[in-house]
C-alpha cells in the first residue's frame, strides 16, 4: 500500500492512466446522468452536423448525438475490453505457471492443448462458440476469453521456466515449502510483469475485436452504441472526422490509460526496479 | 481493404507533396497539377488528359471505376456490373438500350417480328456490318455467339433459358424458337453476354458453341485480354486491379458517334480518391462517388455531378408463413408497417437522388407507375391498423439483417431506420445481424427469414425481372408467398410473360403494381442513385442501367 502511494506520487503517467480509466468507468456508470441526448433515438433533421455547442461531438448519419453515444458506448466497450482481459489474464497466468513449474509430461499435454486453441483463427473460433452456445453479450465475452487466454498462458510459461531456476525458488523448496506455496508466493509474483504489460496493451485490441464480432452479429447489434462499431460506421464519412474520430479517441485514451497503468504496475512489481521507491 | 486504400492514398500524398515541392516552386500551379497527374496515373496518361487532350490529336478520356470482382471480359461468361462498361464499348448486340427509359431498340438488327403464338422471333440483320477484324458479320455469328453462351452454362446462361433453338435460313436472317412466350426476350438480347462475337476469330482461339462447350471451350483466356466484336472500341490492354485500355475501332462499320480515341479505365473504386483526382482534373469520369463525396465537389466549376436513380432497390420483407413471420405475416400488420415507414427519411439516409418506387416495379422501367408519394406515411392510420390486427400495444420482433451494402448504404443503416420508424407505432425491433456467409445467405434463399431488410439488383434491364417478386416465383417464395395464397396476382406473372406487345404488357405491369401497392410481403423502401462525377469538357455522360456508363455516347466538347 505504501509502495502504491509512492507510485502515485512519483509516477505521473501512472496517475494519469488511473485518472483516465476511472473517468471512463465513471462516465459509463453515470451515462444516463451525463449524456444530454438519448443515444438511440434518431433525429434526421440534424444529421451529420459538425461539433457545436448543442452537440459537442457532432451528430452521425442518423442525427444521433455522438457525445451521448460515446458516453453510453463505454458500457459495452469497457466491459468487453476489461472483463475479457482480466479473465483471460487470470486463467492464462495460472495455466501457464502450472505448466511451466510442473514441467515434463504435464507441461507437454497442457501446452499442446493451448496450442490447439491458438491454431484456430480466433475470430472463427469465437463465431463457432457463439453459434453453439447462442449469440448474446455474455457468450461473446466468454468466446473472447476462450480465444485469448492461451496467449497469456504461453507467455507465463516461458517466463516461469527461467524464474523457477532461481536460487530463491530452490531455497524455498529446500526449506520444505509446499509446491503450491512456492508457485503462489515465489514464482507467480516474479513472473507476472510481462503478463501485466501485455494485458494492458491488449485492452485496446479486445475492444476492437469485440466490435468486429458485434458487426458479425455476435454480441451487441446496431443501434447499440459501441465504440468499435461507431468507428467502422464513421469510416464511410471521410470528410466528417467527428463521426469516427471521437469514438476512436475514446478507444485510444482508454488503451493509453491502461498502458500507463501497466507501466506503473511493472515499476511497482519489478524487484529490480523496486528499490527506486 | 479500407486500410490498404488508405495506405495507398497516404503514399500517393507523400509522393505528390515531394514532387510538388521539387518542381512546383518556380512554375506555379500548372506544373504542380501535371505533376500530380503523372503521380496518380503512373506517368502514362495524366498529362494528356489534363491538357484537354486536343493538342496531340489523340483524345483520351480517363475513367475511374471499381475493379474488384471483374472476372472476365468473355461475352460467354460476363456477368459483373462494371464489366458492362467495357463490353458495351467493344461488342454489339442485336438490340440495345439507347438511354435509360423505354424499350430495347434494334442495333445490329434491322427489323424483327414475332409470330402469332409469340413462340418465334425472326430478326433480320443490317447490311454491311463488319467486325473489328474486318470479317463481315452473318447470321452464323449470331447463332454461334448465343449458342455458345447457352452451352457454356456460365452465370449469364439464364438469359438463354427461353431460347429453344436458333435457325439461320440465310446470311441475314436469324430465327429464334422459344420454349414459351417471353415478352422480355428483346431486353435479354441486349444483355452483354449475348453480344455477337466474331466467330472466325473466336474459333481460331478455341471457342466452340457445341453442346459440350462448358468443358471444350478454351477461348476465355484470349477474350479476357482482347475483344472480338463489332463495337466502336477494341480492348487492347487489361491489367487486373490496375487499368483497362480501349482504343477506337478503325474498322467500325457504322457512324462513329464519339470523338474519343482512347479510354483509359483506372480500376480504383475508392470514392475519396476518385473525388480528389476528379477535382484536380486527373481523371475525367468517376463512377463510384458517394453522397458524401459528391457534396465535396459542389462549387467546382470544372466538374459536373450526376445523382440518378439506378434500378437497384432496397425492400422490407415480411414472411407470409405464420410459423416463420409470426406477427408480420398478418396482412394488416404488413399494411401498418407500410404506413409507418418514413420514406422521406430513408431517402435522406441513402442520399440525394434516391426515390421510392410506387410498388414492385422500379421507377423508370417500361410500365412503371413511377414513385410512391413520400407523404404516404401516416402514423395514426398505422396505429389503427395495428390495433385492428390485435396488437394495440405493438409487439417485439427480430429484424434480421446482413453485412452487405445497398449501393454504398449498409443494410444495417436501413435496418436501424426501420427500427426507429416502427418504434413510433409500438413495434419494437430487435436487430439481429448475421453475415451473408454464416447463414443469412442460405436462410434468405430458403425463405426461412421472418422479417428482414434486403436489396435487389436487376440482372437485365427489363421490368420482367421484377416478376420474381410475385407469389410462387423465386423471390416471392423467399417471403413464403405461395402461388395459391393469391392466385390472381400469381396469374399476372404468366400474363406479363406472354404479353409481347408493349401496350398489353404495360397494362399487366400496372395491374401488378396496383395489386401490390398496399398488399403483399414486400415494401420497396428506396431505389438507389448512382453518383457519377465528370469533367465538364465531356458531353453525353449519363448513368446507364444496363451498361453503368455508355462510353459510346461520350464526346469531348
Amino acid at each position: 500500500m505504501h509502495a502504491l502511494k509512492k507510485l502515485f506520487r512519483s509516477n505521473y503517467l501512472f496517475t494519469l492512466g488511473v485518472i483516465i480509466c476511472l473517468a471512463w468507468i465513471i462516465a459509463a456508470i453515470l451515462a444516463p446522468v451525463i449524456a444530454p441526448y438519448d443515444p438511440i433515438v434518431q433525429d434526421l433533421g440534424v444529421r451529420l452536423k459538425a461539433p457545436s455547442g448543442e452537440h459537442w461531438f457532432g451528430t452521425d448519419n442518423f442525427g444521433r448525438d455522438i457525445f451521448s453515444r460515446v458516453i453510453y458506448g463505454g458500457r459495452y466497450s469497457l466491459l468487453a475490453g476489461v472483463v475479457t482481459v482480466i479473465l483471460s489474464g487470470i486463467i492464462g497466468t495460472f495455466y501457464g505457471a502450472v505448466a511451466g513449474y510442473v514441467g515434463g509430461q504435464v507441461d507437454n499435454v497442457m501446452m499442446r492443448f493451448s496450442e490447439m486453441i491458438l491454431s484456430f483463427p480466433s475470430l472463427v473460433l469465437a463465431m463457432i462458440i457463439n453459434a453453439v452456445l447462442g449469440s448474446n453479450l455474455f457468450n461473446t465475452l466468454f468466446a473472447l476469453v476462450i480465444v485469448s487466454w492461451p496467449t497469456y498462458a504461453r507467455l507465463m510459461r516461458s517466463v516461469v521456466l527461467s524464474v523457477k531456476e532461481n536460487e530463491y525458488v530452490t531455497a524455498s523448496i529446500a526449506l520444505g515449502a509446499p509446491k503450491m506455496r512456492v508457485l503462489i508466493k515465489e514464482i507467480i509474483p516474479n513472473s507476472i510483469n510481462s503478463v501485466l504489460i501485455m494485458a494492458t496493451t491488449d485492452i485496446g485490441n479486445k475492444i476492437l475485436m469485440f466490435s468486429t464480432l458485434s458487426f458479425l452479429g455476435l454480441g451487441s447489434a446496431p443501434p447499440t452504441p459501441e465504440w468499435g462499431m461507431m468507428v467502422s460506421d464513421g469510416a464511410d464519412y471521410f470528410n466528417k472526422f467527428w463521426i469516427a474520430g471521437f469514438p476512436g479517441l475514446a478507444i485510444f485514451t482508454m488503451a493509453v490509460g491502461a498502458n500507463f497503468i501497466g507501466d506503473g504496475l511493472r515499476d511497482l512489481l519489478d524487484p529490480k526496479l523496486r528499490k527506486e521507491f | 481493404m479500407k486500410k490498404k486504400l488508405l495506405a495507398l492514398f497516404m503514399s500517393l500524398a507523400v509522393v505528390v507533396s515531394f514532387v510538388g515541392c521539387g518542381g512546383g516552386s518556380g512554375s506555379g500551379s500548372a506544373a504542380e497539377s501535371s505533376a500530380v497527374g503523372s503521380a496518380a496515373n503512373g506517368g502514362s496518361t495524366g498529362g494528356e488528359s489534363a491538357d484537354n487532350g486536343s493538342a496531340d490529336g489523340g483524345n483520351t478520356v480517363v475513367i475511374a471505376m471499381e475493379g474488384e470482382g471483374l472476372e472476365t471480359f468473355d461475352p460467354g461468361y460476363v456477368y459483373e456490373k462494371y464489366a458492362h462498361v467495357v463490353m458495351n464499348a467493344c461488342y454489339e448486340n442485336l438490340f440495345k438500350f439507347y438511354g435509360n427509359e423505354g424499350t430495347a431498340q434494334p442495333c445490329l438488327a434491322d427489323t424483327y417480328e414475332f409470330s402469332e403464338d409469340s413462340l418465334t422471333l425472326t430478326v433480320t440483320l443490317k447490311d454491311g456490318i463488319t467486325f473489328a477484324s474486318g470479317n463481315p458479320m452473318t447470321s452464323a455469328d449470331v447463332a454461334f455467339s448465343i449458342n455458345r453462351c447457352k452451352n457454356l452454362k456460365g452465370n449469364p446462361s439464364i438469359m438463354t433459358d427461353t431460347i429453344d433453338s436458333i435457325e439461320t435460313p440465310d446470311e441475314k436472317t436469324v430465327v429464334f424458337h422459344l420454349t414459351e412466350p417471353d415478352s422480355a426476350i428483346l431486353s435479354k438480347l441486349t444483355y452483354n453476354a449475348l453480344a455477337i462475337l466474331d466467330s472466325e476469330v473466336a474459333k481460331e482461339n478455341g471457342a466452340t458453341d457445341a453442346e459440350d462447350a462448358s468443358s471444350a471451350d478454351t477461348a476465355r483466356n484470349y477474350l479476357d485480354g482482347t475483344s472480338a466484336g463489332s463495337g466502336m472500341y477494341v480492348l487492347t490492354k487489361y491489367t487486373p486491379n490496375e487499368e483497362i485500355v480501349l482504343e477506337k475501332n478503325a474498322n467500325y462499320w457504322g457512324e462513329n458517334a464519339s470523338n474519343v480515341d482512347r479510354y483509359v479505365i483506372q480500376l480504383q473504386g475508392d470514392a475519396n480518391s476518385q473525388m480528389m483526382t476528379l477535382s484536380t482534373g486527373d481523371i475525367d469520369v468517376a463512377l463510384n462517388l458517394t453522397d458524401d463525396t459528391v457534396s465535396e465537389l459542389e462549387g467546382n466549376d470544372s466538374v459536373a455531378v450526376l445523382n440518378d436513380p439506378t434500378k437497384t432497390v432496397a425492400f422490407v420483407m415480411m414472411n407470409m408463413d405464420e410459423s416463420i413471420g409470426g406477427q408480420v405475416s398478418d396482412p394488416k400488420v404488413q399494411q401498418a408497417i407500410r404506413k409507418a415507414l418514413d420514406y422521406k427519411g430513408t431517402q435522406e439516409i441513402v442520399g440525394s437522388g434516391t426515390v421510392t418506387p410506387y410498388s414492385l416495379i422500379q421507377d423508370g422501367f417500361m410500365g412503371s407507375k413511377g414513385t410512391r408519394d413520400v407523404n404516404y406515411t401516416n402514423i395514426e392510420e398505422a396505429k389503427q391498423l395495428l390495433a385492428d390486427a390485435g396488437y394495440p400495444d405493438g409487439f417485439d420482433i427480430d429484424l434480421t439483417v446482413t453485412d452487405l451494402a445497398f449501393e454504398g448504404t449498409p443494410l444495417t443503416d436501413l435496418a436501424q431506420k426501420v427500427k426507429d420508424d416502427l418504434a413510433l407505432i409500438g413495434i419494437n425491433c430487435n436487430i439481429v445481424t448475421q453475415s451473408w456467409a454464416a447463414g443469412y445467405g442460405d436462410a434468405y434463399r430458403d425463405g426461412t427469414l421472418g422479417f428482414t431488410v434486403m436489396y435487389w439488383g436487376v440482372d437485365y434491364a427489363d421490368p420482367n425481372v421484377q416478376l420474381e417478386f410475385l407469389p410462387g416465383n423465386s423471390v416471392g417464395l423467399r417471403a413464403g408467398w405461395q402461388a395459391d395464397m393469391d392466385p390472381d396476382i400469381a396469374a399476372l406473372s404468366k400474363a406479363c410473360m406472354e404479353a409481347t406487345d408493349d401496350a398489353d404488357r404495360t397494362a399487366v405491369l400496372e395491374q401488378i403494381q396496383d395489386a401490390t401497392y398496399e398488399y403483399g410481403p414486400f415494401i420497396m423502401i428506396a431505389q438507389a442513385p448512382a453518383h457519377f462525377g465528370y469533367n465538364t469538357r465531356l458531353t453525353g455522360v449519363a448513368v446507364s442501367d444496363p451498361y453503368t456508363l455508355d462510353v459510346t455516347m461520350i464526346n469531348i466538347a
